[in-house]
């Protein structure tokens, strides 16, 4: 993912994930470069770019 | 083995797909590319004994079954860091039957020297010359033709990101035949000599040419060392020796004279391919960023972009148009009365009828709150965010106020949690422990707490102030003089130096639709998803506070404070509603105006003093969290004995002076 803020492209897992601070859990990815708060792409998202576009496949998926 | 010359491309491999590797420096487009070559099935895994991310897809092109390796960023052959390692071995073990290289057509003579030695490695290579549309605009000519006559490879111009050059990079790759007319890039007949005489000495088979191994040999590339050792058994001794020989001859200047020398033949390849403007043409986007972060025209593109995008966008129309045609005709004129039937048909009882549609109901109060006001103003906040947010607009405005912001002690990296603040500032609290020192955290802190209203309180404000410029201008410069007077002076109390903010500056760019509406929709989601339940707890407590008359004797004893700073006592509802959370009270607020229970001027006290008091109940935990108990507990009455302080003092210089009468 490309950070909104300071343009640096990232693997989501590089990210900062999961301090803690958001009620209702962590919806967000942390830039590792500037911190800036980059929103996690909800599942509704994700289940379209599946359908449309993309399914990416984490490790340790199976096919 | 896939080098050049030493095979065709055969359409398949036993029966497997052929390979495709993407290969080259860091942010030159290699995953665009790849998404657009790929098909449904995309996996990314580590690669085995690293922790260095490799994406693989497949792709169907012209009927051919094509593996595309998404290869990690790569600056040399010669590698240095773990990912160049990985994608070297990419390249090594998994012998692509095509090697495309992507590279930057801004930087195209920066980064030749890697096609060069990719070509020299014996390597099927296929040239993409990335960002060409950037390039065009910057008033580079590349000459693509010529290009590939000097390389002797196929070479393809093209703007991945807006789908140009896509189909010929295809057909390029499934036609791609031996170049056995890759040119053969020569040395000084110094180094000609060394590479002659360590390659004369291998008898192993390996993917790479023997040319290039030899000048890996000669950089002291360990991982090459190790594979030549393995491959070259007795006869390795002779090899290392002569290496070693050459090396020591060579011990201060080699690296230097073959980085010297790959410079040159880059240089004589440029000529007549590569030209640039004598006086260099600057885009709209390089004008509107220059003008973005210099005082002089920064400041007034701000509030340009403050005027349209808050007021006009958020203010008017989110949390007006849309607000009005929500809650208004929506919830109150239609949803309300008949959910309110249907309740008291279904529970007789009149006290468990009004949790849900009572007064404070969950249903009357919560969900409409919720749906009818929050929600259209967030989702037009956080698509002008994102807008701003798409375009890079974001580390500019960090630039511009860097100057003002060191006077109260914070730097331009501050923006950061104060532009989040205007979505959440709980969150944008949590942000404050990446600034550098301890000093600017608490100022930050301190400030978020204070002058910062979240994106519904802001919202909701800017609705009910926009039909009184006067007071909306009234309650813009209350905020602005505390955020500077408050940052002044508690940067003079803390003690601390201010420390040095440089940032590299992404560019400027059109907002794309897809990213916009994306990540409007995902912050949307997040954020209703967070707010609902405590709407919905926020009116249970409401309510028990009701039938236990206890909210009456809160709102009773909050009565001479109201009436202190020119308030009716109903006023204290929002305030009890903005301690559960800030846009929850700014929502209590615009029902207590429609009701029509005040004028403009304690309309306007009650926005300043409802936006600078004590910070929503999560606010205050995190700052709690993040600064401790001391300095959490101090912002908190500080702020709350500021807000009802200038709400007092705001009041009584609107009664004498009569402004806002």
């Amino acid at each position: 993912m490309i950070c909104g803020f300071c343009g640096y492209e990232f693997e989501e897992e590089h990210g900062i994930k999961g301090c803690g601070g958001c009620s209702g859990g962590c919806h967000s990815i942390h830039c590792p470069r500037c911190n800036y708060k980059n929103p996690l792409e909800s599942g509704v998202v994700k289940k379209l770019k599946t359908i449309f576009g993309k399914n990416i496949k984490k490790k340790g998926d199976k096919r | 083995m896939a080098t050049c010359c030493s095979k065709q491309t055969e359409p398949t491999r036993n029966g497997n797909a052929r390979k495709v590797a993407l290969v080259g420096n860091p942010n030159v487009g290699k995953s665009v590319l790849f998404n657009a070559l790929t098909g449904a099935y995309v996996t990314v895994s580590n690669y085995p004994g690293t922790s260095v991310e490799v994406a693989r897809g497949s792709a169907t092109i012209n009927g051919e079954q094509w593996e595309v390796i998404d290869t990690p960023g790569m600056y040399s052959i010669h590698t240095i860091t773990e990912e160049e390692r990985v994608a070297r071995e990419i390249l090594l073990h998994e012998t692509p039957d095509v090697v495309v290289h992507v590279l930057d057509a801004r930087n195209l003579e920066r980064m030749l020297a890697m096609t060069i030695q990719l070509i020299e490695a014996g390597l099927p290579v296929i040239l993409v010359v990335n960002i060409m549309d950037e390039a065009e605009r910057m008033g580079l000519v590349i000459d693509l033709k010529l290009l590939q006559q000097k390389l002797g490879i196929p070479v393809i111009g093209a703007a991945t990101a807006r789908k140009r050059g896509i189909d010929e990079i295809r057909s390029a790759i499934v036609t791609y035949r031996c170049a056995c007319d890759q040119q053969r890039f020569e040395y000084s007949r110094l180094l000609e000599r060394d590479i002659n005489e360590v390659s004369c000495l291998m008898r192993g088979e390996y993917i790479l040419s023997r040319r290039a191994l030899a000048l890996l040999l000669l950089q002291q590339d360990e991982e090459i060392t190790e594979l030549v050792r393995s491959r070259e058994g007795d006869g390795h001794s002779l090899l290392a020796e002569k290496v070693r020989e050459i090396a020591f001859d060579r011990r201060e200047s080699f690296h230097l004279d073959l980085s010297l020398e790959r410079n040159e033949m880059v240089r004589r390849i440029a000529i007549g391919v590569f030209s640039a403007p004598e006086k260099r043409v600057v885009t709209m986007a390089e004008r509107l960023s220059r003008l973005a972060v210099q005082p002089l025209t920064g400041v007034p593109l701000l509030l340009i972009v403050l005027y349209f995008g808050l007021y006009q966008f958020v203010g008017s129309f989110g949390a007006g148009t849309l607000v009005d045609l929500l809650e208004t005709q929506g919830f109150k004129e239609h949803f309300n009365p008949w959910i309110t039937d249907v309740i008291k048909g279904i529970i007789p009882w009149e006290v468990i009828q009004e949790l849900f549609v009572g007064e404070y109901g969950v249903i009357t109060l919560g969900i409409r709150y919720a749906v009818g006001i929050i929600l259209p103003i967030v989702a037009t906040f956080f698509l002008f965010f994102s807008i701003l947010e798409d375009s890079g607009y974001f580390p500019r405005l960090a630039l511009l106020v860097d100057r003002l912001f060191k006077h109260i002690g914070l730097t331009g990296r501050a923006v950061i949690p104060m532009v989040l603040g205007f979505g959440c500032d709980t969150m944008a609290t949590m942000v404050t422990r990446t600034l550098e020192t301890t000093r600017e955290r608490v100022v930050a802190t301190l400030l978020l707490a204070l002058a910062i209203p979240c994106s519904a309180q802001l919202g909701v404000i800017l609705a009910l102030l926009s039909k009184f410029p006067g007071a909306l201008a009234v309650w813009g410069a209350c905020l602005l003089l505390l955020f500077i007077v408050v940052g002044f002076l508690a940067a003079k109390v803390l003690p601390g130096e201010t420390p040095m903010f440089y940032m590299e500056i992404p560019p400027m760019r059109l907002p794309q639709l897809s990213n916009v509406f994306t990540k409007t929709y995902t912050r949307m989601q997040w954020y209703f998803m967070e707010i609902l339940p405590l709407f919905i707890l926020a009116s249970v407590l409401l309510w028990l506070g009701k039938i236990t008359h206890f909210f009456e004797v809160v709102v009773e004893w909050m009565k001479p404070l109201m009436a202190a700073i020119g308030l009716p006592k109903e006023t204290a509802v929002a305030f009890i509603f903005g301690f559960f959370r800030r846009d929850y009270g700014a929502a209590g607020l615009y029902d207590l105006q429609e009701k029509g229970l005040m004028d403009v001027r304690q309309l306007t006290v009650a926005a300043v003093t409802l936006t600078i008091f004590i910070p929503c109940v999560a606010q205050f935990l995190i700052m709690k969290k993040e600064r401790g108990w001391k300095v959490a507990g101090t912002i908190g009455v500080f702020v709350s004995l500021l807000a009802f302080g200038s709400g007092y003092v705001l009041n009584k210089i609107l009664l004498v002076t009569g402004l806002l009468s």
